[in-house]
């Protein structure tokens, strides 16, 4: 399954990335977070921070149960990412997830600029 | 750039040498196949593998080839020891990713007053879907080494199953080599509390019925039978094994670098096998096979328990014997003839099955004369089939046929196909009682979602690759 996200900046592509996930993982419910973890990456590039910032999601998903919410980027500079995701947890609240997400894969990864616009596209295997 | 093929007969394909391809490719398909093949990027990718250093012999695709990351999903490719390299893209996240069966001493009809009890106790008792883990049992930091260093023996040298069934797994379910030092934190402690489980997407444990026998003398020697019921475990490593993957898709990358390795599409990053990166891969990628042999094993020990419970039979008296475990998704040093010379080549197959021909010193002496049993699960409203390796795969395929139906449509096109309807409803017409952790992979996973199974291994018959023994139709389907 492959995922496209835009953004303005690369902050708010990985953000718009990241909502794409939950999508994915969780349909189009509303829900509303009281869990919060920090998080920071390192990475070669923005493709591979990309790779690691999703990753991580599913992550604290599976070992945590933290059920990705919400997400905000304080830091980005394509080598390190700093920021948070929101959530609840998976076994308090009775999350049915939609499905399984096993990784992130590199498959024909992409994260460009073009004229001020960032855009990505990352395949899924399920 | 579209893919340039030559047919070679009724079922091979080639795809000719050109641009930085190595070797030609060779996909085993009917015409049919072929049409909605060409309409996916599944061919390009059996091209892109051609292009990897030291691949020897075609990049193959069998006839359930699809659109994989990387390497296409039924894809095989061998490599020499010397010149050849390993990547993790081509046995892809779900390391040892198999399929096992049992066989037992019950007439399908002496299941019909317990199918609906069975069903849910099987359910209530394997954890399936999304991030399933089991709550009454989590391995300490020391066993889970032990576990990925000793694969299915850790689980029978506990009480869960039998020396017997070591005999009737592939590798004695124990990949050599397996290096549980390799193993990052995050993988472990991923695997800490999945042992035992399903998973979800297209994994699935299944009650079936020999529906019809093809080849009377290999099921005898199989232990198959008209209407017995028999039970298929389909699952692999779990987080860990997706984990393990992830780990060295990133070692593997810097690798492609340093080794001067271009690469069509990052997913198939790798290293020589003779490197560092290349060895270590592989000691971990067995670590992460041999806990997806425990993994199918404590599955298998749960589900006799199961079974014993329902029929109020001792496990002796119900056999639940397993005839084989095959791993789909691996890659693993064979000797092969190549050109009329043994070579010793690390054999990938991605969504392929490992099928040895009659005679086949791995083969279980039980089995040797009739070749490997090969497992070909469809989908949870059809069939599934068992197979034996044939000559055919030795020479031209390195004992190597399809594993499944393979995807004919996305998950999104048959979550969109399945709209409106009711699928385990419609399964329960036909007698199939499901029970599924989630409603949105039932729908994923409904049958129109498959090429016809049926169709994938008359293809791999009529090829010479294998031999249909076997038809077995769902009765108990327990899916993530």
């Amino acid at each position: 399954m492959g995922l496209e996200a835009g953004g303005e900046t690369l902050g708010e592509l990985f953000v718009n990335a990241a909502l794409a996930l939950r999508t994915v993982l969780l349909g189009d419910r509303c829900l509303v977070p009281d869990l919060v973890q920090e998080v920071e990456l390192p990475g070669e590039d923005s493709e591979e921070l990309l790779v690691a910032w999703l990753s991580e999601i599913l992550y604290l998903l599976e070992t945590r149960g933290l059920c990705p919410c919400a997400f905000e980027i304080d830091e980005i500079d394509g080598k390190r990412l700093r920021g948070r995701i929101r959530g609840l947890c998976v076994v308090e609240c009775a999350i049915e997830l939609e499905r399984e997400v096993k990784a992130v894969t590199w498959h024909r990864l992409s994260v460009s600029c073009n004229e001020g616009r960032w855009r990505a596209r990352v395949y899924l295997d399920l | 750039m579209a893919v340039r093929l030559e047919r070679i007969d009724e079922y091979r394909w080639r795809i000719p040498r050109e641009g930085a391809m190595r070797t030609e490719g060779l996909v085993f398909a009917s015409e049919q196949m072929m049409e909605a093949l060409q309409q996916e990027q599944a061919l390009e990718q059996v091209r892109n593998v051609a292009t990897l250093p030291g691949i020897v012999g075609p990049s193959m695709a069998m006839p359930d080839i699809h659109w994989g990351y990387g390497f296409p999903i039924g894809g095989v490719a061998a490599f020499g020891a010397d010149e050849g390299v390993v990547s993790p893209g081509g046995v892809g996240y779900d390391i040892n990713c198999g399929v096992r069966l049992m066989a037992s001493s019950l007439q399908a009809q002496e299941l019909m007053s317990v199918q609906k009890p069975l069903a849910d106790l099987l359910f209530r008792t394997i954890p399936s879907g999304v991030g399933s883990h089991r709550t009454d049992f989590r391995l300490s930091p020391k066993q889970e080494r032990r576990v990925l260093a000793e694969g299915a023996r850790w689980a029978v040298e506990r009480g869960f199953g039998t020396r017997n069934d070591l005999d009737h797994i592939e590798e004695g379910g124990a990949i050599p080599g397996a290096d549980p030092g390799l193993i990052s934190d995050r993988a472990l402690e991923r695997g800490r509390s999945q042992l035992g489980t399903l998973g979800s997407g297209n994994h699935f444990l299944e009650v079936q019925r020999v529906d019809k026998i093809f080849d009377p003398e290999v099921a005898e020697t199989l232990g198959l039978f008209q209407d017995q019921v028999t039970v298929s475990i389909h699952t692999g490593s779990r987080g860990l094994g997706y984990q393990v993957c992830d780990d060295f898709l990133r070692v593997m990358r810097q690798a492609s670098f340093r080794y001067g390795i271009n690469l069509p599409d990052r997913q198939l990053c790798c290293a020589p096998l003779s490197s560092p990166e290349g060895k270590d891969y592989l000691a971990a990628m067995a670590a992460a096979a041999n806990y997806a042999f425990a993994n199918r094993q404590m599955i298998t020990s749960w589900v006799r328990e199961a079974f014993a419970r329902i029929f109020g039979m001792g496990q002796d008296q119900l056999r639940l014997r397993l005839i084989y475990d095959v791993c789909h998704n691996i890659a693993k040093w064979e000797e092969h003839r190549v050109k009329g010379r043994s070579m010793r080549l690390c054999v990938h197959r991605k969504g392929a099955t490992r099928a040895f021909a009659p005679g086949h010193p791995q083969i279980p002496e039980a089995y040797r004369k009739v070749g490997q049993p090969v497992l070909i699960p469809g989908d949870m409203g059809r069939c599934s089939y068992v197979l034996v390796g044939a000559a055919g795969a030795m020479e031209e395929t390195y004992g190597s046929c399809c594993h499944g139906a393979g995807r004919l449509l996305s998950r999104h096109a048959a979550k969109r196909a399945a709209q409106g309807r009711d699928p385990v409803a419609e399964l329960a017409r036909q007698g199939i009682l499901v029970r599924a952790s989630s409603r949105a992979t039932v729908s994923e996973e409904i049958s129109e979602a498959y090429k016809n199974v049926s169709d994938v291994v008359r293809v791999v018959e009529r090829a010479g690759l294998g031999r249909i023994v076997a038809r077995l139709k769902p009765m108990i389907v327990v899916k993530g």
